[in-house]
Order: structure tokens, then sequence, then C-alpha cells
């Protein structure tokens, strides 16, 4: 059933038995049939395992994980910033946003007169931090870039009226993006403004990702 | 014209590039605090990292990895520096994190022997019940040791020298742990 070389069967499947033995193995191999089974064994076993199926988790781990490092939904995040703006920041805001026509942002700007300010969240939303980097951000600039390329090279497969749309959607965002970028340079710490850029920044590479896997699929 | 359109090969590949560059994007976007950019990034590997944590720690215990680790993952993301794919880099903390566990867990679940004895004792046991396991059941019964070293190399492709690292072992040690787990998953290969 198992002798001396079985031991070895595993190494010489994964080539790292030195030359020597394996071919003092494959002389051994030759001659017993229990180790020619098993070597066969040992491949499937390691078939098998590398076809094995990624499962995900049968409970959605996500809202723990959003709660732990406190990325709150969209939803309370609006609810949650209403309570806490300075009249200054929303007129800063109010600039950026005059050319946008939906959105959060906007929606949040009409909210009643009876959202006063007050004194802001105990814990900061993390959404805030670094996001004027972004436009620096040369990974952003890469990603964009290149959504571009294979937008241009696509170009050609999408209708008319489908280029209109995205272009017209993209120069929203770009005027948005720039409008926002020029307010936080006469404000750079106001946050609602970074939250705002942030906002747009994805827009923008969420519409590029889109129109490009539109071009690319159309062939 | 035929010659100056790219073909759909090119499209191809340049719209992989940009998946993976939008992936990039969405680290970085994470890295800035963008929470809706990191829940993208969840939802595209969590059932790698769930099906490691479950295959190295057992059912019990998946959850509450896999969240730790991209809680984890979440806090140094600006550490990040797109030198490896974002897969990679998180599969090595998800390692990390649950190798780093592996003590307390092992002593909760009191099988912490990896003796041979136990290992012949899985390879032998001839019961019906045990010859229809789930290949995935069979796995998670391992011993510890050799469990950890089968994951690690026959599922994840690691090298024995990277597992003996990781595991404080010897590459020796890890090689016959190897060999003995696949001995004793022959039985559930059907
Ligand atoms: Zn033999």
């Amino acid at each position: 059933m198992s002798d001396t070389w079985t031991n070895r069967l595993s190494e010489y499947l994964d080539g790292e038995l030195p030359e020597s033995e394996r071919a003092t193995l494959e002389a051994h191999l030759r001659a017993c049939a229990d180790c020619r089974a098993t070597l066969e064994q040992l491949r499937r076993v390691v078939a098998r395992a590398q076809a094995l199926d990624d499962t995900p988790p049968t409970t959605d781990l996500w809202p723990a994980i959003a709660r732990h490092v406190g990325v709150v939904s969209l939803d309370a995040r609006r609810a949650r910033r209403r309570l806490s703006f300075t009249v200054p920041q929303l007129a800063a805001a109010a600039v950026a946003l005059t050319l946008l026509s939906a959105g959060s942002a906007w929606l949040l700007l009409r909210r009643p007169a009876g959202a006063r300010p007050s004194q802001s969240t105990t814990t900061p939303s993390p959404i805030l931090t670094n996001v004027g980097t972004y436009e620096a951000n040369p990974r952003y600039a890469a990603a964009v870039a290149s959504l571009e390329r294979v937008l241009a090279q696509g170009r050609s497969r999408l209708d008319t009226a489908t280029v209109r749309v995205i272009e017209k959607n993209l120069g929203i965002i770009d005027r948005a993006i720039r409008d926002a970028q020029s307010a936080l340079a006469a404000d750079p710490a106001n946050s609602y403004l970074n939250l705002h850029l942030a906002q747009e920044m994805r827009r923008k590479l969420e519409l590029l990702r889109q129109a490009a896997a539109l071009a690319g699929a159309r062939t | 014209m035929e010659l100056t359109t790219p073909g759909v090969a090119t499209l191809r590949r340049d719209l992989d590039q940009a998946t993976r560059d939008a992936e990039t994007a969405d680290v970085a976007l994470a890295a800035s605090g963008d929470g809706r950019a990191f829940e993208r990034l969840y939802r595209s590997h969590v059932a790698r990292i769930h099906s490691l944590a479950q295959r190295m720690t057992g059912e019990d215990h998946a959850d509450d990895l896999t969240q730790d680790v991209f809680v984890r993952a979440w806090s140094k993301l600006s550490t990040f520096r797109g030198e490896a794919a974002f897969g990679t880099w998180l599969h090595r903390l998800a390692v990390n994190v649950i190798l780093a566990r592996r003590t307390t867990l092992g002593t909760e679940r009191g099988r912490y022997d990896d003796s041979e004895n136990v290992l012949d004792g899985v390879a032998s046991r001839p019961h019906t019940a045990e010859l229809s396991l789930d290949f995935e059941a069979a796995i998670e019964r391992l011993p510890d040791g050799a469990r950890q070293v089968f994951v690690l190399h026959d599922i994840e492709g690691y090298r024995h020298e990277e597992i003996a690292d990781l595991l404080g072992i010897v590459p020796g040690t890890s090689k016959s742990q190897l060999h003995h787990a696949r001995m004793a998953l022959r039985r559930h290969l059907e």
C-alpha cells in the first residue's frame, strides 16, 4: 500500500525532486502500481483544488463593514450634512452649483429654511478626508485618460444620439468640477465643497466607464 | 479606413485595461474617503476573500474574518502603492489577518494537534459518510497545519518558501504537511 517512495510523490508531482531522485522514482513508478495509482489520485486532488469556485457569504457583510469604517449611506449623509452647514458654506456651495441641474447637492440646497446650522456631528465622516487631493491624483487622471481613449476609439460604434447624451453629461460634470474647484480655491477647508467635488469626479469616472463599456461592446 | 479602425481585440484589451484602471481609481477614491468606491471594491472581491477565510478557518469564523479584512483594508488603503494589483494586495492582507487570528481559533476549536497520527486518522477513516463528504468540507476538517498549507499552496498558489515564512515553519514541514493533506483528501474526490 505504501512504501518509501509514497511520501515523495507530492514533491515529484510539483517538480521539486532533485534530478537524481526523480530518475530513481520514475524507475520505481514503472514497477510499482500502488505508487502509480496514488500519484494519479494526488494529481486529481490538485486539479480539484485549482478548480474550486469562490462563493460570496450568504449574508451581506457590507452594512456591518460600512458601520465599522464610519461610511454612511448617501441618504443618512444628506440628513446629517443638512444640520451641520453654516450660512457661508451654503453661500459658497451655491456658487458651485448654479450650473448643476440635478443631483443631491442641488436638492440639499432646496431644503426648507428651518434647517438651521448647528454643531457638527461628533464623528466626522471619513468621506471628507483628503478629497482635495484627487485632482492631483495621477491614478485618477490615468483612469480618466484611459477611459477617454477607449471611448474615442469606439466612438464610431455608438449612434449619434448616444454620443450627444454622453457629451452633454460630461460637459455638465466637467463644469461642476471646475466650479467646485474654483470655489474650493477660495475656501479650501470647506467640507461640503470637498464632498461635492469628490462626487462629481466619481460621477465623471462612472459615466466614462459606462460609455467606454458601451463603445467597446458594440462590435 | 479598414486599417485605421481598431480591431475588436484591441478594444477588448483596452476595455480590460480600463476596467483595471477604474478599479485603481476606485482604490484612490476609497483612500480619499469615498465609501461608495470602497463598496464597489468590496463587492468585486468579497467572494474570494470569504472563500479564503472559510477554507482557512472554517465556516464559523469566515464572516467575522472577512469583515475584519475589509475594515483593515479601509484603514490601510493609503499604504497601497499600486505595485501589485489591488486584488493581490488585498489577498496578502487577508492572509495576514487570518493567520494572526489562528492561534486564538486553534485553541478555541481544540484541534491544534497536527501530529502525524491525527493526519493518518483522517486519511484512513473508511466510513461511508466520510466518502461522500463534500471536498470543501473535507478541507475544513483537515488539521490546522495541513489545511493552511494545502489552501495556501494548492488553492492560492503560494510557494513553500512563502508559506514557511507566513506560518513560521521550515519549507520541509510545509512540503510534508501538503503531502499529508493531499493524501487525506484523495478519499473525498467524488
Ligand atoms: Zn511504490
